[in-house]
């Protein structure tokens, strides 16, 4: 019978319909309203695979390494004068001149937390500052809101129809090292492959041009974001480390239950352990939002964005999602900021130094802080 | 029951500073032998290979005088943990100490030194504080780099924790340059305060240029028990013999094999990833090294013409 | 060598805590010239904190607490803690108190250690106009550090 079907199968003409579209860029959260998301235990089949399994590095002759080699070079070559990586299809970045107005969502950038050290703030404060490099951020893709739709299996979309999808990709790697299909991802931006690829929903006034490099100074100091990213990978935890559990005596009889949460129902009518209940399981390696974090300084030259507070989620040299907060009492209307919009164009914005500090960061540079009597 | 004091030991650092104390010791696994150059004076008919050997002894001595900065200047190394590693990270961070280092003298200082450090106090009637004593222990990496000082004042142990670069520090001066046999003097606590009193005007003692930091070769007696920690078992050089002040069993516990780490000095994979590699070392050094001999330069020319202007009154 | 200590030593353990905390029963250290502190240090039965006067019940620099002394219940304030302090925050070798009134004025006249200078902002943070005046402690300060 299996036999029978499998030839059947084969010979199906409906067969392209009945295989899942690999269409990367339409998906969306998998896991948005689950709290704890079940282990995927194979690739999804509408996800491209991006790296190869086998790379035939043996086979090839060392003329034919130099010949690729100049090849990925001529059709990526580096940047004269501009920023970013070079997109040979899209010469004229299209600078949209659209006003900013509150209502309008920017799109996010993609960067690599790079670590924590200390700064100090003006009044002699010591304050830690999380350090993220932007790495290379190019738009690869804008989907607009008529023709976006995410593919959600049984939910109806909680998103507004109103937003677009904007994918933005960061860190170009040798072509060589992906597959044909995950390389035709980005044909039509033109940029070299990214390792990494976000989605942002974006208003369609603050959409951009597939291909156009975004910078850390797209945000501006002083304004407040939102960290997206994986946290730590703790693993299999009790509930003393995973929800803070105070755990029982070491001793006065205590046998064997030290570290275990105790009682976890109640008798009576509701016999049964509550829906929620706090219990011992897998820790970290899902997605957490830090918001409302200030950016107190900004480096223009390599790209790297020194946000307050030590608390971001994932370990350093993981990658995170920045994007404008969605907190009211923090968002820029509220502040009264204007950030660059839809982001921040070299040759139309102003010229940047390379240091930007918000006013009550103390720089290095400045000679040592002195307290003056009538400062009380 | 838990240890009477938590004594931060830092595993990270503290092995740095370890080896950093242990001339005969170098920060990586791996050996430099520096063969000492000759200075043939006569005019020989040099071989190509005797060059080579003379240009491979210059480039020893060069790499010497590079990789011994890591005593002065012990916080640029960065933490060696390699999950918290990022090579733009420290770079940055490497500018940022410097960019300090050129409004405010950082000098050199070991644990054991006599220090006295003026900042700016918002709470200090003048707004400015000046606190001198002894330094008992020089820890972190970048910029997170401090330093503990303690000093007997009015029959009261005091101690201050300062951070290396923090911007309100005006001044540090150095008022007596040693070192001590340990790289932490936290038995001074335990000890009579005599031996942590210094008067707070002290001159600075000067020393010759370019001669080595002296070492301080004190064993300071303990005062009797109880102590915050038990120190018998922690291998202090610079403490004097304790054991008619322990009972028979303590002094016994002590010598117990479990307290005892024998395979520590052969573990190679544990030294390794508590420091720095060399060839790290190298390229940190050789980025500051320039800038510093700058500053150091500056400093001098600044010290020299403040001298010719305001003469001192001989007799 | 008294009884306790001959328990601690045959036993091998410690008594004092690892953070060093001022919490209830910790045995502080007067350090004004007044009468009462005087006699109570001489005769080696130093006062021992039994409420202190915040929501976490843990002394810090500052706060208020109310000691057993000879008998007798007294307020006081801590003037210097052995536990560790933030940066530039003095840290001493014992836990010192400076004897009060209940409205605030120091029951000696002089202060024989040295006094953290961050005490005068939190002093005069927590002396309202209508509650106790806590800043005649610092007027009593031989010296600061």
């Amino acid at each position: 019978m299996t036999t029978l079907l499998k030839v059947l199968y084969g010979f199906n003409p409906l067969k392209s319909f009945l295989t899942p579209k690999p269409d990367f860029l339409e998906i969306t959260c998998r896991s948005k309203h689950r709290i704890l998301p079940k282990p995927k235990k194979r690739f999804p089949p509408w996800l491209i695979k991006s790296t190869r399994s086998t790379r035939y590095e043996d086979e090839l002759t060392s003329e034919n390494k130099t010949f690729l080699k100049q090849l990925v070079q001529e059709k990526y070559p580096r940047p004269e004068s501009g920023y970013g990586s070079y997109s040979p299809l899209n010469l004229n970045i299209v600078e949209s001149a659209v006003e900013w107005s509150p209502s309008y969502q920017r799109a996010g950038l993609i960067a690599r937390k790079i670590g924590v050290y200390p700064m100090w703030m003006k009044d002699g404060r010591k304050v830690l500052t999380t350090l993220f490099q932007v790495a290379d951020n190019h738009v690869i893709k804008y989907q607009p809101p008529e023709t976006y739709k995410p593919m959600i299996t049984k939910r109806k979309t909680s998103l507004p129809p109103s937003k677009g999808s904007l994918i933005i990709g960061a860190d170009s790697a040798d072509p060589q090292l992906f597959t044909k299909e995950y390389c035709g991802l980005f044909e039509e931006s033109g940029v070299m492959p990214k390792r990494l690829l976000a989605r942002f929903h974006v208003s369609p006034e603050a959409a951009l041009q597939p291909g156009t490099p975004l910078l850390a100074s797209h945000f501006k100091v002083g304004q407040y974001v939102d960290i997206r990213g994986k946290t730590i990978n703790r693993g299999f935890q009790g509930v003393m480390k995973r929800w803070g559990f105070h755990g029982m005596p070491a001793s006065h009889g205590v046998t064997k239950t030290h570290r275990r949460p105790g009682n976890i129902g109640s008798g009576g009518k509701k016999a049964r352990v509550m829906p929620g209940t706090k219990m011992p399981g897998h820790m970290g390696n899902r997605y957490r939002v830090l918001k409302a974090q200030r950016i107190v300084r900004i480096n223009t030259k390599y790209n790297v964005l020194w946000v307050l507070g030590s608390a971001s989620p994932g370990e350093c040299n993981s990658c995170v999602q920045i994007f404008d907060t969605v907190l009211p009492l923090k968002n820029c209307n509220y502040l009264k900021q204007t950030p660059y919009f839809p982001t921040y164009y070299p040759g139309r914005d102003e010229e940047l130094p390379e240091e930007l500090m918000v006013d009550d960061l103390h720089n290095f540079n400045d000679p040592t802080i002195m307290f003056t009597e009538d400062e009380e | 029951m838990a240890m009477s004091v938590r004594v931060r030991l830092g595993s990270q650092f503290r092995n740095i500073m370890r080896v950093c104390f242990h001339e005969n010791r170098h920060m990586s696994t791996a050996e430099i032998v520096v063969e000492k150059s000759e200075n043939p004076k006569e005019p020989e008919r040099i071989s190509l290979e005797e060059q080579q050997r003379l240009n491979d002894i210059a480039k020893n001595e060069r790499m010497e005088k590079l990789l011994n900065m890591r005593f002065a200047y012990q916080e640029f190394l960065p933490d060696p943990n390699p999950k918290n590693r990022n090579t733009l990270k420290e770079r940055l961070e490497r500018r940022d100490m410097l960019a300090r280092r050129s409004n405010v003298e950082i000098p050199e200082f070991y644990v054991g030194s006599l220090v006295a450090v003026m900042h700016s106090d918002p709470h200090a009637p003048g707004k400015n504080n000046r606190f001198m004593g002894i330094c008992i222990q020089k820890i972190g990496a970048g910029l997170r780099a401090s330093f503990i000082l303690r000093n007997f004042i009015d029959g009261e142990g005091v101690e201050i924790n300062f951070d290396m670069y923090d911007p309100t520090i005006q001044r540090i001066d150095v008022i007596r340059l040693e070192k001590r046999l340990d790289e932490e003097l936290f038995y001074l606590r335990d000890a009579p305060p005599e031996y942590s009193t210094f008067p707070v005007d002290m001159e600075p003692e000067y020393q010759p240029e370019g001669s080595a930091v002296p070492v301080n070769e004190i064993k300071v007696p303990l005062k009797p028990l109880p102590w915050l920690v038990k120190w018998e078992r922690m291998g202090m050089k610079g403490i004097r013999d304790v054991t008619s002040m322990l009972t028979e069993k303590r002094l016994r516990m002590s010598k117990l094999k479990q307290f005892n780490k024998p395979w520590e000095k052969y573990d190679l994979l544990k030294m390794y990833s508590e420091t720095i590699p060399i060839e790290d070392q190298v390229e940190i050094f050789s980025e500051i090294q320039e800038k510093l001999h700058e500053l150091e330069q500056h400093r001098y020319k600044m010290k020299r013409s403040r001298n010719f202007v305001k003469p001192t009154k001989m007799g | 060598m008294n009884l306790p200590m001959l328990c601690m030593q045959s036993r091998g353990l410690s008594t004092s805590s690892a953070l060093s905390q001022v919490i209830r029963l910790t045995r502080l250290r007067v350090v004004d010239n007044s009468e009462i502190g005087k006699q109570a240090m001489a005769e080696g039965k130093p006062p021992y904190v039994f409420h202190v006067y915040n929501k976490m019940g843990v002394g810090y620099i500052g706060d208020r607490v109310m000691v057993a002394i000879k008998g007798e219940k007294k307020k006081g304030i801590l003037v210097g803690l052995k536990q560790n302090q933030k940066k530039k925050v003095p840290k001493f070798d014992t836990n010192n108190l400076v004897l009060i009134e209940d409205n605030g004025s120091p029951i000696g006249t002089r202060i024989h250690v040295p006094i953290p200078h961050i005490l005068r902002t939190l002093m005069k943070e927590k002396t309202h106009s209508k509650g106790a005046d806590y800043t005649k402690l610092i007027a009593i300060a031989s010296r600061f550090i």
